[in-house]
């Protein structure tokens, strides 16, 4: 087995049992999305978040690509729910690449996760301006 | 907590026969027979001994003359032996050669390795199945080819070649023909008395021998004949050199004499198996079997599957061990060059699933597969993106 495909219990446990997959459920005052991918037929995110009263009340994603991807998409939407719609800018996926014990060779990968917020967080900017 | 593997990946490696284990501990107890068999002495005569004694088992198994077969460490080494071997002695003939892409890469880098070296090297692409258009291969053959090289069963696809036609189409016109058997000796009936084949190698790990151990066949016909490719001592007639491991060839040589006798039953197994596994994910949608169902070796089977992405598949599938692609090239994270030779596209050729089969397996291992298999397409299609998602 290669680093690439090595997993620690927390890509493991993210893997298996996803509690952001899927769609936003409630109804919010605005809702972000974002749809970026690696290249095409590559990795591919689309996240999706609620704001309510300036905070992110929901997160929600779908995911195709590797278990790093998806458990990393996992962890930064379980850090960002409940926390101020400003948290979105400028996200730092360090702690979630150094938890999930990331490969160097799949980095990239997790910065989609980055790209994902920064589309969201560029609508949050542009109906401020 | 450690979880018990599925092990479904016998066309990578299969485990020792508890009978071969014990056939090797002749050599591996206190006092067992350690020395070189190249020795004159007592202790070298006795290693000796053991040595032509597995010889004779694999040459029962292959139906031939022990002195056509080679000890070597596997078929990789038999592949480089063979290839640049019998290009090298026959190159003042011509340097046209003869292979495919879906070869395994110990041939196909083998191949590549000559055509930098100045011999010129025909490709030839299989049908989208994965089978050899033979007349295509005849019309290839030129008055200064010297070889051709066709495995007989792909460690991908478990397709089987006709290795008696092509055989006889090269016989017919003065070139070689060597066969990467890896994957069917031990495990079908090969014939090499009446086989029209010239250079055969295999390895004894895939039918339930020890790792590090194979041997290559060399016909004994006029024109049939390889230059070394190592240097060293004279052992195995010249063309091999180096101690003769032989702890190693004793388990070879149980493993060719319980395939003989097993053959038949083992090959019912695997396709009783094979066709559970298929049985209980056929109907997923988007699946698609890769390779000729109908021209394959029962002991594997080979799925993609539209709209998931491969190594998200495999983490799914745990605790079952399948192959991603050919197991040893599966650390690349490439898509296999197999499946994308036979036209699959890249997302497909990276879903791919090889399941394989061996005498160990059991139909709840395939059970197990079978659950873990339509649990993981279901899941990472749940939690894919839309456009990602069957229509």
């Amino acid at each position: 087995m290669n680093a690439a495909t090595t997993y620690n219990e927390a890509v493991r446990a993210c893997f298996a049992e996803p509690a952001y997959a899927g769609d936003l459920q409630g109804s919010f005052d605005q809702t972000l999305t974002a749809d970026v991918s690696e290249s095409e037929g590559g990795a591919q995110v689309a996240l999706a978040a609620g704001i309510q009263a300036g905070s992110i009340a929901e997160m929600a994603y779908r995911a195709w690509g590797c278990p790093h991807l998806i458990a990393a998409l996992e962890l930064a939407c379980e850090t960002l729910v409940n926390q101020p719609v400003q948290s979105l800018e400028n996200f730092d996926s360090a702690d979630i690449t150094q938890n999930l014990a990331v490969p160097t060779e799949k980095t990239g990968r997790i910065l989609l996760v980055e790209d994902a917020l920064a589309t969201l967080w560029a609508q949050v900017a542009g109906a401020d301006t | 907590m450690s979880i018990t593997p599925v092990y479904l990946d016998h066309a990578a490696t299969t485990p020792i026969d508890p009978r071969v284990a014990e056939a090797m501990q002749v050599c591996l107890s206190p006092g067992g027979a350690f020395a070189n068999p190249a020795s004159i002495h007592i202790a070298g005569r006795e290693s000796a001994a053991l040595v032509e004694n597995s010889r004779q088992h694999l040459a029962r198994l292959l139906s031939t003359d022990p002195k056509n077969l080679i000890w070597t460490s596997g078929a990789t080494e038999s592949d480089n032996l063979a290839i640049m071997g019998a290009a090298n002695f026959r190159a003042h003939r011509g340097k046209h050669l003869i292979t495919m892409p879906t070869e395994h890469k110990a041939v196909t880098d083998t191949f590549a390795h000559l055509e930098k070296s100045g011999f010129e090297v025909t490709w030839l692409k299989p049908a989208s199945d994965g089978l050899l258009a033979v007349d295509e291969l005849e019309s290839q053959i030129r008055e200064d080819t010297q070889l051709v090289s066709v495995m007989h069963v792909n460690n991908e696809t478990g397709v089987m070649q006709d290795i008696r036609e092509i055989g006889e189409i090269c016989r017919s016109r003065d070139v070689l023909f060597h066969t990467d058997a890896a994957q069917s000796v031990g495990k079908l009936p090969l014939d090499m008395s009446e086989l029209p084949i010239d250079l055969l190698s295999l390895t004894a790990h895939k039918f339930h021998g020890p790792q590090g151990i194979g041997a290559l066949y060399i016909a004994d016909r006029p024109g049939c004949r390889v230059l070394p490719i190592m240097h060293g001592g004279g052992q195995e007639r010249r063309l091999r050199p180096g101690s003769l491991p032989v702890h190693q060839i004793v388990g070879a040589g149980a493993a060719a004499e319980i395939a003989q006798d097993e053959m038949a039953e083992d090959l019912v197994h695997a396709r009783a198996l094979r066709d559970r596994l298929w049985q209980g994910i056929s109907d997923v949608p988007g699946i698609l079997r890769n390779g000729n169902a109908d021209h394959s070796y029962p002991g594997i089977l080979n799925v993609s599957v539209a709209g998931v992405e491969g190594e998200s598949l495999m983490l799914g599938l745990e605790p079952v061990c399948a192959a991603s692609g050919s197991a040893c090239n599966s650390s690349s994270g490439e898509s296999s060059y197999v499946l994308r030779a036979l036209g699959r596209d890249d997302l497909l050729a990276q879903s791919a699933i090889r399941f394989s089969f061996g005498r160990t397996t059991t139909q709840q291992n395939v059970d197990v597969a079978i659950e873990r298999y339509r649990w993981s397409v279901d899941h990472l299609r749940a939690i894919a993106p839309r456009n990602r998602q069957l229509t």
